[in-house]
């Protein structure tokens, strides 16, 4: 529509005019953090709700693997568990820790075919921890701490009560499967923020999981000391060693698999509060020769590395 | 895992504050400078409103390059899950083109031009991040003025 051209300057800018645009129509007046809030909130809990479904159906699949197929799977770390050189301590220390295995094997109903074969490792971390197959690994540095037979009965009935529970294998499907969806999920999320968040907040969710099978654990334990030493005295004794070894380096009971090591021991004290009898029972010491047994005949360095599998599970 | 925790708040902290601040105050320059330059109109017609006797016409453009914050990425990103409007990019894109058109504008009435047609837009993302995330995006605005010829009246 083009003007005759005697027309003036005034006049085409009355034709043409841009007429002032109320704000909001190409922009949304909503306060960006309340939508920021709303799919914060939407994405975790996806994330949350998808985790759960995988460990459901993983735990489900896993409950038809046999136990016995555990055992071949976890047959190779035996057949090199026989190649190390036993020395006579090592012998010694491995004889006793079998006995008291087969005490609390016993205490706990472990079905016929699950066998516990109990590990010890000359090495300076203070851990020991359960894996595929009825395996239990103690280490020396732990075995070192422990101030009498409860706190040691303890810790092994909480191995084998993972064992008894197959936390080991429920945790490597876990890994598995949700580990995997995480990682597939997270890569398609197309930016690299993006895929941190939601392999952290899948990871924040498997760590709830993690934390409830300590505290079953936690809890069949104290019933195996109950139903061995007749009381839970001393059980504490194990958590006040991890306390100590983990000074200040605790992280939030959110961030960590385990509960905090403070829960776990004001959970055994109440608990032995319940019971009256926990005031005249005394606890049971080591061994006398439970020390000399654990001096190490090689000076070998710790291998440093934290990395555990999916299917160890520690303390 | 703390640390990783820390300084993801705090980037998207510091994100939507500066950015909050930042779009506050260009939405302000943006209606002032708008209300101002007013007087020049720009309009979408192919054609020129008047025939040449009187003007010359001239290319005039206005370009703006506007970069997002973390915290819009994060929001943005949020939205690439579930879908929906991302209202995050609708306000730095409508920014871009206002204030592209007000450059324009300005160069308009740096050659005394009274008048813009034919406008067009061109937009851009001039560079992408880590795996193709948006970094910043480059709006221009391009037209031709009508300037009125010396002694012409």
């Amino acid at each position: 529509m083009a003007l005759p051209s005697f027309l003036s300057k005034e006049l085409i800018k009355l034709e043409y005019s841009n007429p002032e645009i109320p704000e909001g129509i190409n922009t949304s007046k909503e306060h960006p953090l309340k939508e920021f809030l709303l799919l914060v909130a939407g994405v975790l809990s996806s994330i949350a709700i998808l985790i759960l479904l995988l460990v459901l159906l993983s735990d489900f699949i896993v409950g038809y693997i046999p136990f016995s197929w555990e055992k071949k799977l976890s047959a190779p770390f035996t057949s090199t568990e026989k190649s190390i050189k036993h020395t006579d301590n090592t012998t010694l220390i491995n004889n006793y820790l079998q006995k008291m295995a087969a005490r609390i094997t016993v205490a706990q109903n472990l079905p016929e075919d699950m066998t516990i074969k109990i590990h010890y490792l000359d090495r300076p971390s203070v851990n020991a921890f359960a894996t595929l197959g009825g395996n239990v690994f103690f280490f020396r540095g732990l075995l070192e701490k422990l101030p009498n037979e409860n706190a040691l009965a303890m810790v092994m009935a909480h191995e084998i009560a993972h064992i008894k529970f197959r936390h080991p294998i429920q945790s490597l499907g876990r890994g598995v499967l949700a580990g995997l969806a995480l990682s597939i999920v997270s890569s398609s999320a197309g930016d690299a923020i993006m895929e941190n968040f939601i392999s952290e907040a899948g990871i924040l969710t498997i760590l709830k999981f993690n934390r409830d099978m300590e505290r079953d654990s936690d809890k069949a334990a104290l019933g195996s000391l109950v139903s061995i030493y007749g009381h839970i005295k001393g059980a504490d004794d194990l958590f006040l060693v991890l306390q100590q070894e983990n000074k200040n380096s605790e992280p939030y009971e959110f961030f960590s698999t385990h509960p905090l090591t403070e829960n776990r021991i004001s959970n055994i004290r109440n608990q032995s509060r319940q019971s009256a009898a926990s005031e005249t029972t005394s606890i049971t010491p080591l061994p006398n020769d439970f020390k000399r047994w654990l001096q190490s005949e090689k000076s070998e360095p710790d291998s440093g590395s934290d990395e555990t599998d999916p299917a160890e599970i520690n303390i | 895992m703390y640390l990783e925790l820390i300084i993801f708040l705090t980037l998207l902290a510091f994100g939507y504050g500066f950015g909050r601040y930042a779009e506050k105050k260009h939405y302000r320059s943006i209606i002032a400078r708008e209300k101002e330059l007013n007087n020049i109109p720009a309009i979408a017609t192919k054609h020129a409103p008047v025939s040449g006797q009187q003007h010359d016409s001239n290319l005039v453009m206005g370009s703006v390059v506007i970069s997002i914050d973390y915290f819009k990425r994060f929001a943005a990103s949020l939205r690439t899950l579930i879908g929906g409007r991302v209202t995050s990019y609708e306000t730095l894109l409508d920014r871009a083109r206002r204030e592209a058109i007000l450059r324009m504008k300005e160069d308009a009435l740096s050659q005394g031009g009274d008048i813009i047609f034919n406008i067009k837009f061109e937009t851009s993302s001039i560079f992408k991040g880590k795996k193709n995330t948006v970094g910043s995006v480059e709006v221009l605005a391009y037209g031709t003025a009508l300037i009125l010829k010396q002694g012409a009246h």
